[in-house]
């Protein structure tokens, strides 16, 4: 298949460790959003888990970090696992844009747990999310031409993603709660514009980055892109079916209500874990079209 | 709508597009080639790569090169094998790192007939 390279163990450890970063961060970040726009609707059991999950979500994306620049350093060294703590070849990972990026995602998921201090804590979070956000186009394919516009299209896409999946499990407590209905009904209004703003910024970066809809056929990232959009597919219709179907039910008190949205959301975690998987793959072993 | 404004918005920006990382553009000796001599190993990229690791490797087993361009990233890699290649079958393996990032890997092969 044209564009798909070499797939060893490191790749594939390369992989794991990306998804996991992605999940981190986008929890991390989506933690952080769910708190401030949700600072005066949602009750204290969802707010302390979202702050609970953002910290948790960046100091495990810290670490993650860490790893991913040993398993780069022994991907291009060609030693195997011993290039991981070579220094020289740490060092040119640290000169290359994972470094530059390094510094934006690590400062800012440090940021993030500032979370924990009262008040101001929360601002100075969500600078940091801004600031991982912003680590992820200073990497990788975003580093290409027009550069201003696949940079805001990938941050965009990003943050809106981080909202809607830091979301998740905070709406799952939500919905043990006798106001729960509202808060997830008001989230639904908002998920409108969000997923909107993701599928548009997604759709653009991926048409920017194929270059034609014909490439993406015959090409292991026309593959991989179109497996992470049959899953996001699924991932829309589970939140289709909650806002249609589940979350007015709730709002009725309809019997096992709660039970058949509480499964539905983690259903919708499963799915976001496999698009992460997905995602982490195509931008690990593929080529986009465009660069071939 | 959103459709049209998104395909309008690419159709806008893509004409601007330059590749962002490299591919192995040509080779000395060409990748398939058969050659009668071999006095120096060349890969050209149109994108500055890092090439870190470089092995040389017939059915002997690895052969000893020198490295003439160093761990910088440059657009042309140039090394001299240390012996003169005996006839038989040759496979060129490098990895390194793209200037955006990457870790990218590849090979050739030629071979040297009497």
């Amino acid at each position: 298949m044209t564009g798909l390279a070499p797939i060893d163990g490191l790749a594939v450890l390369a992989i794991l460790a990306k998804s996991i970063g992605y999940g981190a961060a986008l929890l991390a970040m989506g933690g952080v959003l769910f708190m401030t726009v949700f600072a005066t609707r949602a009750e204290a059991p969802a707010l302390r888990l979202a702050r609970q999950l953002a910290v948790a979500a960046a100091l495990v994306g810290f670490v993650v970090l860490a790893l991913r620049f040993g398993v780069r350093a022994a991907r291009i060294s060609g030693m195997g696992f011993d290039g991981a703590t070579d220094p020289m070849m740490l060092g040119f990972v640290w000169e290359s844009p994972l470094g530059t990026a390094a510094i934006w995602r690590g400062l800012g998921e440090l940021a993030i747990v500032a979370v924990l201090v009262p008040r101001i804590g929360q601002w100075i979070a969500l600078a940091g999310s801004g600031a991982v956000a912003i680590s992820f186009a200073q990497v990788g394919h975003s580093l290409g031409e027009p550069r201003v516009a696949l940079a805001a299209l990938l941050v965009l896409h990003l943050l809106a993603a981080a909202f809607w999946v830091g979301a998740l499990a905070p709406l799952r407590r939500a919905a043990l709660s006798p106001v729960g209905a509202d808060v997830l009904h008001h989230f639904g209004k908002i998920a409108a514009f969000v997923v909107a703003a993701l599928i548009v910024a997604g759709t653009a970066l991926a048409y920017l980055l194929s270059g034609s809809l014909g490439a993406l056929f015959g090409t292991a990232y026309g593959f991989g892109l179109l497996a992470k959009i049959g899953i996001v597919s699924m991932l829309l219709g589970l939140a289709a079916l909650n806002k249609v179907r589940l979350v007015p039910a709730l709002r009725a008190d309809e019997p096992g209500a709660t039970q058949a949205l509480r499964r539905s959301i983690s259903w919708e975690m499963l799915a976001v874990a496999l698009v992460l998987l997905a995602t982490a793959a195509l931008t690990s072993v593929t080529t986009p079209p465009i660069n071939l | 709508m959103i459709k049209q404004t998104i395909f309008g918005l690419a159709v806008v920006l893509a004409p601007t597009f330059a590749a962002a990382h490299s591919n192995s553009e040509a080779t000395t000796p060409a990748d398939g080639s058969t050659v009668t001599e071999v006095s120096e190993l060349s890969m050209r990229f149109d994108d500055p790569m890092r090439i870190i690791s470089v092995t040389l490797t017939s059915a002997n087993g690895e052969v000893g090169i020198e490295r003439e361009t160093g761990m910088d990233p440059a657009t042309e890699f140039r090394a001299t094998p240390l012996e003169e290649l005996a006839p038989g079958s040759y496979s060129i393996e490098w990895r390194g790192m793209a200037s955006d990032g990457h870790p990218m890997q590849g090979s050739y092969s030629f071979t040297v007939a009497e």
